[in-house]
Parts: C-alpha cells; sequence; structure tokens
C-alpha cells in the first residue's frame, strides 16, 4: 500500500515537472542577459523585457489587440451566455436537451475549423483582419464554458428563494436580479475569468482572423519564433504566462468563496 | 514476535492466556494509532476466540473504526502488535490478509453481476471455473439471495445488496470477518430482521467476526462479547449482561441502556448492607460485599425500580420512597417516568402500564429499589 | 382588445436568442460555407467557380496529403494513448490527495493548455533545439548522445501530449472522484493489489471521463496547426497544416475546405465509435 502509494506519488510529481519544465524554461531565458537560448544561473537581467516593452509590433499586439480582445470577448460570452444559462436551468421546455447540446458545439468543433470557416466566409465581405470578427470567434468559444459554470452556479441556488421574493410582490425578473444575481456573482466572475483566458490564449482562431493590425500576442510570438527573433520571444512568453497565471489563480480564489454559498 | 510466540506456545502448552480463552483467532495487543499529537487510539488489548461474535461499541468518534481499519490493513499501526491465526499481520498488506469486510455504504462493483461480484475474490485467486459456480452459489444460498445470481447490483435494494456484500466476503472463507455498521443505511423493520440472520448465519458457520457499532442494542443482541470503547480507550470488555448489569465504568453505565447514578458517602448499616447519602440527602441501601464506606457512585437501572400507588409493603420499608411523577412518556410496550424520589433525587424509572397502574404527572407513588438492584460502580 | 393577438413568445427564447442567432450566423452558416465550398472547382483567378465537383476530395488521395492524412491520425492516436496512460494516475492522485494538493496539482496540469501552445512550444523549441538545453545538459554530462528530434514527428507528439494532457486528466479526475474510496477498499480486502484494483475498478468504473477525455485529445490533436508547425519541420505536417496554406498562402479555398470537412468527418466518426463502444462495454 505504503510503498505503491510513493511509487504513483513519485509519477506523478514526475508529470508535474515534464508539465512547468518548458514554461520554466521560457521564464528562464527571459530573464537571462545573453543573446542566446540559454539560462544562467549566475546573471539575472531584464533587458529583453525593456525590448518588448520597446518594440512597436509586441506592444500594440499586447495593448492594442490581446487585451481589448480578450475583454470584449469575456463580457459578451459571459452575458449571451448567463442568459442562455438562466433559460436552460430555470425554464422547462420541449427539446431542452438538444438545446442544451447544440449549446454545447463550439467545444466540439476544432477551433482552427472555426476559425478557417470564419475566414472562409467573411473574407468575402472584406471582414476579415476585422477587430470585430476576432472578438465575436473568440466569444464563441467562451460562450459554452460560461454556460456550464452559470449552470452549476445557478443549480445551487434554490429557486424557492426567488418564489419566495415574488410572492412578496416583486416580478419575476427584479427578484431575480435582486435574490439570485448576487449569489451568482462568483460563478459569472470565473466565467468572465476563464472566457477572458480563452480568448487572451487563443492562436487557432486568430491565426485565420487577424490581418496586419491586429496581431494578437500569441500570433505575435507565433511569427517572431517562425522568423527566428531574439529572446525577447521569451520575454512576450513570461508576459503571457504571467498574465494566465493571476487570472487562475484569482478564479481560483473565487470558487473557493463559491464553496460558503 | 516475542507477543507471538507468547500467545501460539500458551496455547500449545496448554497455558491458559489471561483472558481465559485457549483458541484465540485474533490478538490486538497495545495497539495504537496516532493521528497527532492529542488525538491517538490506543493503546488497545483484546483478543477474539473462534467462533467468537465480538462488538466493538462506542460513540462516534471512539476510535472503533480505526480499529478495525489497523486490523483490516488500511490504517497503519504506530505501535503495538495485531496477530491473526498466529501470525503477526501488521506488515501484510491488506489485500494479502484474507480479512472479510463489509462496510456501512454500499460497495457492490457497479459493474458487475451479483455472480461476478461475488465471485471477484475468487477468480483473483485463480480457483477453476467450475469451483468458483459452486462456491458463488452456496454463497449466495445462505443469505437467501440465490436467484439473484444475474442481476445487476443497481436492480437490488440496499439489504439484498448487503446481503451480496456478505456473501462476497463469505465466499472467500476468511479467517475472520469485519463488519463495519453494515446495517446502518437500512430501515430500522429490515435492520432487525438482518440482524437476526445475521446471527444465526454467524452462528451456523462459526465465524469469527467483529462487529463495529454505535447502536448499543445491537451489540447487546448479537454478540458474544462487547468492547466498550471511549476516546480511543476501551471501558471494558465483557459479555453483554456483564457490560448491561456490571459496568465497568461511569461512561460505560451510561451509554448502555438508561442509567439512574447516584453519587455520595457510604456508611455501615448493618452486616450485610451499607447505606449510601446522596449529594441530595437521598438514603439508598445497597449490599456491602467487600465495599468500605466512603464516596461511590452507585446504579438503578430504571427498570428495577418498582412502582406501585400508594402504601409501601411494611416488608420493603427499607428503600421504600415516596415519588412524585413529573412527566411521563408512553412508549407503547412500557413508559418512562421521570420522578423526583424522596423529594430531592430526580430519577427515570420504567414500567409497564396496565389498567390498574396508569399513573399520571402530579400523582404521588411509592418507588422500591431491592437493595441488591444497587450497582455499586468500580471506582 | 383584440383577442386574436399573435402568441407570445415563450421568455426563455428570449434568453437563448442572442447565443442562437451567434451560432447561426457565426458557427452553423460558415460551417455550410465551408461543405458548400468543398464542392466547388478551384480557380486560380476567382478562387472558386460555380462548377460543382468531387475532385477536391480526390486530391487527399494523392501521395502527398495521403502521406499527410495518415501522419495527423497517427499522431493523434499516440498522442491520445500517451494522454492515457500519462493522465490516469495523474487522475487517480490528484481524485484521492488532499484538497490543497488537488488544487496546485490542478494549475500545474492546467498552465500548458491554459497558457497557449505557442508558448508551450516555444519552450520545447528551448529544450530540444540542436544547440538546446537538453543537448547542452548532455555536453555538460560528459555524454556524447545527442537529442535530434525537433522537427519531426517526436518533438510534434511531445508537445501535444504536454498541451492536452489537461484535457485528458480533467474529465479522468471527475469520474475518479465520484467513485468511493470504499469500493477500492471492498476490491483490496478480496485479494485486488493495487494494480488489479486500479484495472478492475477505477478504469471500467471512470469509462465515462475516460471516454471524453479520449475524444477531446483526439479531436484537438489532429486539427493542430500551431504545434506542428513549430515542432514538426518538414517531417511533421499536418492537416491542419495543409489547410492554413490552402486558406492563406494557396488561396485554394475549395480544397482547404474538403480537408475540413474531411477532418470534421474523421471527428464525427471518432466521436460515434467512442460513444457506441463505451455504451455496449456498460451494457
Amino acid at each position: 500500500m505504503s510503498v505503491s502509494s510513493k511509487l504513483l506519488r513519485c509519477y506523478v510529481y514526475g508529470v508535474f515537472c515534464l508539465m512547468t519544465l518548458p514554461l520554466l524554461v521560457v521564464v528562464g531565458v527571459s530573464v537571462n542577459p545573453s543573446a542566446r537560448f540559454e539560462i544562467s544561473l549566475s546573471s539575472f537581467s531584464l533587458h529583453w523585457f525593456e525590448q518588448f516593452f520597446g518594440r512597436a509590433e509586441y506592444v500594440r499586439a499586447l495593448f492594442a489587440v490581446s487585451l481589448p480582445v480578450a475583454c470584449l470577448a469575456a463580457i459578451l460570452a459571459t452575458t449571451v451566455g448567463t442568459l442562455a444559462a438562466i433559460a436552460l436551468v430555470r425554464f422547462e421546455f420541449r427539446g431542452r436537451a438538444l438545446v442544451e447540446s447544440v449549446f454545447m458545439l463550439p467545444v466540439l468543433v476544432p477551433s482552427i475549423l472555426l476559425g478557417a470557416a470564419l475566414y472562409l466566409l467573411f473574407a468575402r465581405l472584406n471582414l476579415a483582419g476585422s477587430f470585430s470578427l476576432l472578438v465575436i470567434g473568440h466569444t464563441l468559444i467562451g460562450v459554452p464554458f460560461v454556460i456550464r459554470v452559470v449552470s452549476a452556479g445557478l443549480t445551487g441556488v434554490n429557486p424557492a428563494l426567488e418564489e419566495a421574493v415574488v410572492n412578496l410582490g416583486c416580478t419575476r425578473v427584479l427578484a431575480f436580479w435582486k435574490v439570485v444575481m448576487p449569489l451568482l456573482r462568483s460563478s459569472i466572475a470565473s466565467g468572465v475569468i476563464f472566457a477572458f483566458i480563452l480568448s487572451f490564449s487563443d492562436v487557432n482562431i486568430s491565426l485565420f482572423l487577424t490581418g496586419p493590425n491586429t496581431n494578437t500576442l500569441p500570433l505575435q510570438i507565433f511569427s517572431e519564433i517562425q522568423w527566428q527573433g531574439d529572446p525577447t520571444i521569451a520575454a512576450a512568453s513570461t508576459v503571457q504566462i504571467l498574465v494566465v497565471t493571476t487570472l487562475i489563480v484569482l478564479a481560483g480564489r473565487l470558487s473557493r468563496k463559491r464553496l460558503v454559498y | 514476535m516475542t507477543g507471538k510466540r507468547a500467545l501460539t506456545g500458551g496455547n500449545s502448552d496448554g497455558v491458559v492466556p489471561d483472558d481465559g480463552q485457549r483458541d484465540v483467532a485474533l490478538a490486538v495487543n497495545r495497539l495504537v494509532r496516532r493521528y497527532s499529537s492529542d488525538v491517538a487510539v490506543g493503546p488497545l488489548s483484546f483478543s477474539i476466540r473462534h467462533g467468537e461474535f465480538f462488538s466493538l461499541l462506542g460513540p462516534s468518534g471512539c476510535g472503533k473504526s480505526t480499529t478495525l481499519r489497523c486490523i483490516a490493513g488500511f490504517e497503519s499501526v504506530d505501535s503495538g502488535e495485531i496477530v491473526l491465526g498466529g501470525r503477526n499481520i501488521e506488515q501484510v498488506p491488506p489485500h494479502k490478509r484474507g480479512i472479510g469486510l463489509v462496510f456501512q455504504s454500499y460497495t457492490l462493483f457497479p459493474h458487475l453481476s451479483v455472480f461476478d461480484n461475488v465471485a471477484f475474490g475468487l477468480k483473483l485467486q485463480k480457483v477453476p471455473r467450475a469451483d468458483i459456480a459452486v462456491r458463488v452459489a452456496k454463497a449466495l444460498e445462505l443469505v437467501a439471495l440465490g436467484e439473484f445470481v444475474a442481476r445487476m447490483p443497481s436492480q437490488l435494494s440496499g439489504g439484498q445488496q448487503q446481503r451480496v456484500a456478505l456473501a462476497r466476503s463469505l465466499v472467500m472463507e476468511p479467517p475472520l470477518l469485519l463488519l463495519d455498521e453494515p446495517m446502518s443505511s437500512l430501515d430500522l423493520k429490515l435492520r432487525t430482521q438482518m440482524r437476526e440472520e445475521l446471527r444465526a448465519l454467524q452462528r451456523r458457520l462459526n465465524m469469527t467476526t467483529i462487529f463495529v457499532t454505535h447502536d448499543q442494542t445491537e451489540a447487546l443482541a448479537l454478540s458474544d462479547r462487547i468492547a466498550v470503547l471511549s476516546q480511543g480507550k476501551i471501558e471494558q470488555i465483557g459479555t453483554p449482561e456483564e457490560i448491561y448489569l456490571r459496568p465497568a465504568s461511569r461512561f460505560v453505565a451510561q451509554f448502555i441502556g438508561n442509567s439512574n447514578l447516584v453519587s455520595g458517602q457510604a456508611e455501615r448499616a448493618g452486616d450485610t448492607l451499607i447505606e449510601i447519602v446522596s449529594e441530595s440527602g437521598l438514603r439508598l441501601a445497597a449490599k456491602a460485599g467487600t465495599l468500605r464506606p466512603g464516596p461511590l457512585t452507585a446504579l438503578i437501572r430504571p427498570e428495577r425500580i418498582r412502582l406501585t400507588a400508594g402504601e409501601a409493603a411494611p416488608e420493603c420499608r427499607r428503600n421504600s420512597f415516596p415519588a412524585e411523577i413529573r412527566s411521563r412518556t408512553y412508549l407503547g410496550e412500557d413508559a418512562h417516568f421521570q420522578l423526583l424520589v424522596d423529594g430531592r433525587e430526580p430519577m427515570l424509572a420504567t414500567r409497564k402500564m396496565t389498567d390498574d397502574f396508569a399513573p399520571s404527572p402530579g400523582q404521588p407513588l411509592m418507588a422500591y429499589v431491592d437493595p441488591a438492584d444497587v450497582y455499586i460502580l468500580p471506582a | 382588445m383584440s383577442t386574436s393577438s399573435p402568441r407570445k413568445l415563450p421568455s426563455w427564447l428570449w434568453l437563448v436568442a442572442p447565443y442562437l442567432a451567434l451560432l447561426v450566423v457565426f458557427l452553423a452558416l460558415p460551417l455550410a460555407n465551408v461543405l458548400v465550398l468543398s464542392f466547388h472547382r478551384y480557380s486560380p483567378v476567382s478562387i472558386w467557380e460555380p462548377t460543382l465537383t468531387v475532385e477536391n476530395y480526390g486530391q487527399i488521395f494523392t501521395p502527398y496529403l495521403s502521406a499527410i492524412t495518415l501522419r495527423t491520425f497517427r499522431i493523434g492516436l499516440i498522442t491520445t494513448g500517451l494522454c492515457v496512460l500519462l493522465g490516469y494516475p495523474v487522475a487517480y492522485y490528484l481524485a484521492r490527495c488532499s484538497k490543497r494538493a488537488m488544487t496546485i496539482g490542478m494549475f500545474i496540469i492546467l498552465l500548458p493548455l491554459m497558457v497557449s501552445a505557442v508558448v508551450g512550444s516555444f519552450g520545447w523549441i528551448v529544450i530540444l533545439g540542436r544547440s538546446g538545453l537538453a543537448n547542452n545538459a548532455l555536453a555538460a554530462l560528459g555524454l556524447s548522445a545527442r537529442i535530434d528530434i525537433l522537427y519531426s514527428e517526436s518533438a510534434v507528439v511531445l508537445a501535444l501530449v504536454h498541451f492536452l494532457l489537461p484535457l485528458m486528466v480533467l474529465p479522468l479526475t471527475a469520474s475518479i472522484e465520484k467513485i468511493s474510496v470504499r469500493m477500492e477498499e471492498a476490491a483490496t480486502v478480496l485479494g485486488a493489489g493495487p494494480v488489479t484494483m486500479f484495472r478492475l475498478v477505477i478504469v471500467p468504473l471512470s469509462r465515462a471521463g475516460l471516454i471524453s477525455g479520449v475524444l477531446l485529445c483526439f479531436s484537438i490533436a489532429i486539427s493542430v496547426v500551431v504545434i506542428s508547425a513549430l515542432l514538426g519541420g518538414r517531417r511533421g505536417r499536418l492537416i491542419g497544416n495543409e489547410i492554413y496554406d490552402q486558406v492563406i498562402t494557396a488561396a485554394n479555398w475549395p480544397f482547404a475546405s474538403s480537408l475540413a470537412i474531411v477532418l470534421v468527418l474523421s471527428i464525427i466518426i471518432a466521436m460515434s465509435l467512442a460513444l457506441t463502444l463505451g455504451r455496449r462495454k456498460v451494457a
């Protein structure tokens, strides 16, 4: 028993190391002063981060494209997804199971197909490189996730609570807004966060839908790697890692709070 | 290892082991399982005869389940030894101990039929197919579920599932069967019925059994011997009668059945009697035995208090007290009376209600306690 | 006053309407367009001309493309298999460890997926390159052996497993969490050692998680672009790369569409296969 559980633990820690190794390497390279892709334990420098913030295409990719697109996509996905989740959990209607599985379609369709399909239709309308199409594409991949999180949260809220308020003379909409929404706050917040992450780290949709002026950060990194750029790539990747890690930790905090309800 | 030799050697030499049993199936010696510096189970020592039905009884958190899980091998032992059939098993991994275990929750494998569930262990032992079929059929007969072989667990009721789980353990012919509150998820009626079946089956197979429960009725009804546990320690080991009639401690007296405990000073009152003066001033006579005057606690079981309407009979003047009923709980078979005895001591008495005897609160009565029924707890 | 007013739409319809509209306009229509395009003839001038044809699908059977298709499925299968092997013990560990350890473990496992495939791939390039960290480490240890798997199928598989393992671990952990520990103990007292117990109890009872994990891994592995573009080189091109090049570089939309349809069909087939297999075993 104990021998095998020790073996299991070693195995799992090994996998954990494998999972973190490439990301640690990226961070290591980013703080290394030399122009080669290496990790030095003796010297530390933020030179490549200065480079990162000094180069227009990186700065534009992060501040003018990735962050705004992710914000908009997250807000849209959360709004649309929350409404849909309310319909799925609070209403009985025929064909609900079917609607539910249709709603999960964007998860089942690989995102590069979604990107390619959006491009093939909208390139004709000259919308391919546009900011708005990128936002919509990213919204689409976020919605199923929001629906899941919010449905789960909503299932945990007793409908009797709304009914009680309705009996006190509120309209149903107002009752929902005043009573259920505050309880859903943390589910909705984690929905926002993960929709943001999905958009922020997407490459497959961006690959097709970005134009010369709308490169997202991951895509900028992608093309820099292909053109064999300098370790600024590592700094950019580290920025990507930092943003995502912070958001995951934040979401973890929220979900711990949710347990209180 | 020395402990093991002492035990097995003791048997073959005919030297009677400390608790007077010749054929020890399982011995637990000074078992300790620590959780943190202040939470620990043990040291516990007890031994169980072949074919004995032994219960570990206590409130939740008393360490009974931990003890069971140590014996099964799911909890590691910090110190002490567990000797099964003359062999130390503390270091043996649980899947090699060969002990049978039936759990509180339903643990039939939901993806396997009743047959495959019961055959699970036999298949692992590579028993020939024909033998498996015979032994599974036999085991299912034992629990009266012969015709359910092909069912899936989800098609069985809770009671049937627990019986299949029992068959799954019995088919392995384990040297020791552990039952971890196996009936607590069943409803009361089914529980009573299964209790009887279990007892009959255990007798018939002469299966050495350890039964963990917090239900004293179950323990009293089923066991050859009971170990009462509290806060990780054994309070008393004994037959159901000993536990009930001669509890070793205040805890046991209160945990098993209903009890009236009277604390006070003992004084001599003649050759064979002593008189206990309670803190409230009640003077209660008891058989003296070897008791010396001094502080002590007396136990009077509620059913031993004789309630009569009117005056006390002359021959039992001693220990006859006027009593007043403060409240009455009718329970069908009998009734519980909360009394104020002699105007000072609150006590509980139980008695059948009859046409002649149906007192109501406020009514004065006489309460009589035979001095032989006043049991003095060991200090 | 009029009693013949049109029937009021149910309120749930208003709630789902925005999402339904999105799905129709930005998912169903584009996919339908892909299907239609795939049956049109390519034209170097106008990209496609309104002539119906199946020759786009015929092209898939040329040696060059069938090699890519086969490679894609091979890599998909190997990746999925490795994810199962690596993921099952991890999922079991996460499902059975303390709450705190689970939070940390999940974070570690999820990170590569969340941070973006590009970053992970970059990390692997730095490690696996000809004068990369792995080879430097080997040289520093005085070994003459060299790792030379960058720009090959192996590198793609490695990075894919790194990227997709979370998608295997997540559903598996959820399934295993639902299996009572008592169930494991019941098997153990009947004589099953840890490995046997795992095979006879955990694996069959976590089948639902396994199926969804396999489906997720496989469908994403066969439609990957970025990882194979960065780590595969010429030897590691996959259908995804071909689609991308046909859409963006070659502007042969009809052919790209037919490839996309093949990919969708493969995923649908894999899905129905997994679901029927899963159902049969349970029944």
